[in-house]
Order: structure tokens, then C-alpha cells, then sequence
């Protein structure tokens, strides 16, 4: 098939559509105001909805109310109006319905800056909104990733009913890169998959069929009861939809770890590193949840690895998830900018060299 | 004679890059300047690479406050300057699709008083872009591109590229559909750019000249961060 040169916004919401999105509810902040302003000229044309909504806090309600339906829908955002969706999303994992959310991660907190950033990583990852909830979240390091994972994106978030999220960082939206895209899928949707959508009822249909859409259960012993169901859904996510990427971990000394753009960053300095002598390797996950703690467990408890080094865009937030892996077996450090200011495979190197001198 | 270049296109088509290969090449030979009129993307800026452009004595027109927070997307008022001063060459590298060219219809009654022959506008295509990938995007984009900019444009670029991806192929498909562009709308091909090694395959592949225009030899400027982080690309 042939390349065409993409940039990431363009490419993320082409392959949502592609997936069988065919409601986009959102408002503009840079750096992503591509992907609505793409979607709005594309909707129209696959017979899908594009709607500018007056806040991002309207935008996640209509994502919510639309996701009721059983349809596809998706929203974007970044960092700030992303915080602004929280409540919303609360609502949606709640109700246990599937949608894509993209965050396009700059600088933070509060308004930031329009540079790239991966400061939403808590945000994201350990809660956002009230409750006990997750969302499955994607950290693609690539257009070409972000592309494939759109593909399944929305079957995981049916299948499991809950809310998915691509936690990208500002340099995946505005990056061109060649990419290959996937065919259009003939979507619809099926109310015998999914009979919990509110597709329509009226009086004198079986009342056992009526969907509700909610997330208030007002009887403790009933919120208990809904609890313990997504709790069960998330330990099934856990188990089965961990994705991550090992790259030169078989003899290496020292392991880096990194998601998103930063592990690519991270990858050149893994192959730097090794053109010195120095035996370095990269664990990135791809899944930040479910955080796959056990393969990168395995992989420090390998011999001969002295030490990691947790590189992020952040003040170390991923590296939280990292210390809870290892669990104390090898020693983990950091290295990172606040901001918007991307780590540099130079830093990188010089790191580890400083942890190899036992600095 | 004196020469105004304006570089309009699809977005990400590679305007910023030629704009900067066309002012370099014009340093060389007399006083040239440069304007940023993008007002759709503060992504890219020609004033991240202030330092090249001053070495070679070309003066920079950017957007008020380019490359900070505050960014304006603002027209400067020395936008006039290169109307009003005596420059043997202007380069105009402006937003992309109908929505950047916008930016230009303000200066409608300054290019009207060009002499016949000084102004270029030229039309950037890269058909490896989604959104001018086929014969009939490229014609509509045209149309839009000249209502929204109050000027006709004067010539195309085929520029088709896939970035670090570039191979033969590229120059050779752009070739075939811009080709068929220019059929149908009487838009002449005015040049056809590249990476020189590539440049040279296309031209000795024997097609017909007038669909070519003047070959051009580019130079990457507008390196991105990400270039060097590309080799860990999971296609």
C-alpha cells in the first residue's frame, strides 16, 4: 500500500474514522486543534457528526450521551482542557461506556505552555476524576503507532466498556512521518452486542430491555455491588491487555525506560550507548494502564543488570510505576525536564554515564 | 528585474522549505527578504532559524512575538516593507490551504501595483499529502487558495515528497497527476523540486519539459528535532 506523508493529528483522526468513528465532539487548544479541524471537514464526507462543543466540559457530556447510543465516538483535547473533561469521564467510566478520549499532552500545570509535555501521566494513569475507575490508556511513540492502535481501540473499549485514552504528547500530533493507513471498516452498530446502548424504547416493550444509562446508585449495597463489577472488568484488562516493547534488554546493564516520544528519544541513546561499550537497553510500555509490572520486573531481575534510568518529560511520574515494579531489587534513577523541555539523548548518555561512575 | 515570490499551498506541503531555498539562492545575488505571513500554524517558524537566514544577510519579517507564549498571530506592520523598500528579491511563505492564504488578501492593492512579470505565486503541491492526493483536491484547493488570497496563481511546484522516506517515485507520481492538473486548469508547471541526488534520477527519466518547469536542488533547512529520533520508527 502506499505511504502518504501525515501529520500525527491528521493521521490519528483519519484512522478513528477509519475505525468506524463517526461522532467527534470537541473544542480547540493547541497543539492539537488539528485533529477537530480535520475532523470537521472529514465527518460530513462518512456521514458522521463533527460537532464544536462551547466548552470541553459540554464536549465530554455529548461523548457521554452519544457513547449511550452504542455508536463510535471520540473527543480530543490537551493537557488543560483535558483537566476541564474530567468530571465527565468520571461519569463515562461509571456508566461503563466505551469511547476514544485523546490527550495531546503540553506543558503544564494550568495553561502551560503550547510545547510538547508528558505531565498528565498521574493524570491520566491513577484516577483524573472521582472514584474508583481506570481507563485503558495508550502511550504511542510513533504516528504509525498511534495509527495501529486506533485500529483495535475501539473493540477493547466495547469490549471491556470502559472509556480508552491516548495519552500522546504534543510532538505525536504535530510530527509528519510517512505512514500506511488502514482500510475503512464497514461499522455499525449491532443492538444484539450491545444491548446495554439506548437505541430506543417505548411503553409496552419488555421492561427488561429498557437500557438505562447512569452512574448514580444512590443504595450503598448496590454501589458496592456496580464496584466490585468494574473492579473485576479491570483485573480482566490487567491480565490480558499489557503491551510493551523490549529493545537490545538481553545483555544490557543498564535499562532505560521510557514512553511515548521520549523512549524514542531514549532508543537512540540506548544505540549510542552500545557504540561506546556501554550495555544499555530500552523498556517502554506501551499500555501505561495496565502498567505491565511484571514483564519489567522480569526483565530487571535479569543478571548482570546493574541499574535503571526512568527518562520522562515530567518531574517523574511514570517512575512511580517503575520503583512499584522492581520493588526494590535494582537501584532506579531519573532523569527528566518539567515543562516542555524534551530530554536529549546527550543528557541521556551523560546519566548514565554519571550512574556508571556511581555518582 | 525585480522578483516577488509567493509560496501558497496545501498545508505541510513543504512552503516554509522552499521559501527558505528561494531566499538563500537570492541572497547570492542581491538584497533579498523574507516574510512569515503563516497565521494558521505557530508550530514552525522561519525565525527559529534566524541565525542561518541573518548570516546570509537576508532580512526576516515574522509575526509579532514568533515562537513565544504570546504569540499573536498578528500581521506585522513591516509586512509593508517589502512593498516600500527597494529589494531585488521578496519571498512570501505563508499558512497552509485556503485558510492561510487569507493572510494575503490584505495586501491585494500592493501586489496589484506589480509590474507584469515580478510577481510569482506559486502553488506547492505534494501529492503524498492526504488532502491533495488526487486530481480533483489539488483543483478544488486551487480554486480555494486564489478566492481566499485575491491573486491568481501563476505557476505549480511539484514538490512531492514522504519526508526521510523520499525515493524516485515521488517527483515521478507528482510528475504524472500535476501533469494532468495543469491540463485541465492551464496552471503551467513552473518548477519541480527536490534533494538533488533524487532531482537528477527524474530528470533523466526523459519527460516532457513544460510539465517540469525550472528543476530546483533543495537544501533541508527546516530540520525538526524529531528527524534524529526517527530511526526507532515502528512502520
Amino acid at each position: 500500500m502506499a505511504l502518504t506523508l501525515m501529520k500525527g493529528s491528521e493521521a490519528i483522526a483519519e484512522a478513528a474514522i477509519r475505525a468506524g468513528a463517526r461522532f467527534f465532539f470537541g473544542y480547540p487548544i493547541t497543539p492539537q486543534t488539528e485533529i477537530p479541524e480535520y475532523m470537521s471537514a472529514r465527518m460530513p464526507e462518512v456521514g458522521g457528526c463533527f460537532l464544536q462543543a462551547e466548552s470541553e466540559v459540554a464536549a465530554i457530556n455529548m461523548v457521554y450521551g452519544a457513547a449511550g447510543t452504542g455508536a463510535r465516538v471520540i473527543t480530543s483535547s490537551s493537557s488543560p482542557g483535558v483537566s476541564l473533561k474530567q468530571e465527565g469521564i468520571s461519569y463515562i467510566a461509571g456508566a461503563q461506556l466505551p469511547c476514544v478520549i485523546l490527550n495531546v499532552m503540553r506543558g503544564g500545570p494550568g495553561l502551560g505552555s503550547i510545547q510538547a509535555s508528558q505531565g498528565d501521566y498521574f493524570q491520566g494513569v491513577k484516577g483524573g476524576g472521582n472514584g474508583d475507575y481506570h481507563l485503558l490508556t495508550y502511550a504511542p511513540a510513533s504516528i504509525q503507532e498511534a495509527i495501529n492502535i486506533m485500529t483495535f481501540a475501539f473493540d477493547k473499549a466495547e469490549q471491556y466498556r470502559m472509556p480508552v485514552l491516548f495519552l500522546a504528547d504534543g510532538i505525536i500530533a504535530q510530527m509528519m512521518e510517512p505512514v500506511e493507513m488502514p482500510e475503512m471498516v464497514d461499522y455499525k452498530v449491532d443492538p444484539e452486542k450491545k444491548p446495554w446502548a439506548a437505541t430506543g424504547w417505548k411503553p409496552g416493550d419488555d421492561p427488561a430491555k429498557r437500557a438505562v444509562i447512569n452512574s448514580l446508585f444512590i443504595n450503598t449495597e448496590d454501589l458496592t455491588v456496580h464496584n466490585d463489577h468494574l473492579q473485576a472488568i479491570y483485573a480482566e484488562a490487567r491480565k490480558n491487555e499489557q503491551m510493551w516493547e523490549e529493545y537490545k534488554l538481553e545483555d544490557a546493564e543498564y535499562i532505560i525506560t521510557a514512553f511515548g516520544t521520549v523512549s524514542r528519544i531514549a532508543r537512540s541513546a540506548v544505540d549510542e550507548l552500545r557504540e561506546m561499550g556501554i550495555k544499555a537497553g530500552l523498556f517502554r510500555p506501551i499500555t501505561v494502564w495496565p502498567f505491565p509490572y511484571e514483564h519489567l520486573k522480569a526483565a530487571a531481575d535479569r543478571e548482570g543488570v546493574k541499574a535503571l534510568l526512568d527518562v520522562e518529560a515530567n518531574e517523574g511520574q511514570m517512575l512511580e510505576d517503575v520503583k512499584l515494579a522492581v520493588n526494590g531489587a535494582k537501584h532506579v534513577d531519573f532523569f527528566g525536564h518539567c515543562g516542555s523541555l524534551m530530554p536529549t539523548t546527550e543528557e541521556i548518555k551523560a546519566k548514565i554515564l554519571e550512574m556508571k561512575e556511581g555518582k | 528585474m525585480k522578483k516577488y515570490y509567493v509560496m501558497i499551498g496545501n498545508y505541510g506541503s513543504g512552503k516554509t522549505e522552499l521559501a527558505m531555498n528561494f531566499a538563500m539562492k537570492a541572497a547570492q545575488h542581491g538584497r533579498t527578504e523574507l516574510l512569515d505571513l503563516d497565521m494558521v500554524n505557530t508550530y514552525f517558524r522561519l525565525a527559529e532559524h534566524g541565525k542561518l537566514v541573518n548570516m546570509k544577510e537576508i532580512r526576516l519579517v515574522s509575526p509579532n512575538y514568533a515562537c513565544s507564549g504570546i504569540e499573536t498571530l498578528s500581521l506585522p506592520a513591516e509586512v509593508a516593507s517589502a512593498f516600500d523598500m527597494d529589494w531585488d528579491t521578496v519571498v512570501f511563505d505563508v499558512g497552509g490551504d485556503a485558510v492561510g492564504s487569507t493572510a494575503l488578501g490584505r495586501y491585494h492593492e500592493d501586489f496589484m501595483a506589480l509590474a507584469p512579470g515580478e510577481l510569482e505565486v506559486l502553488n506547492v503541491v505534494n501529492i503524498r499529502r492526504p488532502l491533495a492526493g488526487t486530481v480533483e483536491k489539488i483543483i478544488h484547493l486551487q480554486e480555494e487558495m486564489e478566492l481566499h488570497s485575491r491573486l491568481k496563481i501563476t505557476g505549480m511546484i511539484n514538490n512531492t515528497n514522504l519526508a526521510q522516506m523520499t525515493g524516485p517515485a515521488e517527483l515521478r507520481d507528482g510528475y504524472e497527476m500535476i501533469k494532468q492538473v495543469s491540463e485541465i486548469t492551464g496552471v503551467p508547471v513552473a518548477y519541480t523540486s527536490g534533494r538533488k541526488e533524487l532531482l537528477d534520477i527524474f530528470l533523466a527519466e526523459g519527460h516532457d519539459p513544460k510539465y517540469i518547469g525550472t528543476p530546483i536542488a533543495i537544501d533541508t533547512y527546516m530540520h525538526r528535532d524529531w528527524d534524529s529520533w526517527v530511526k526507532g520508527l515502528s512502520l
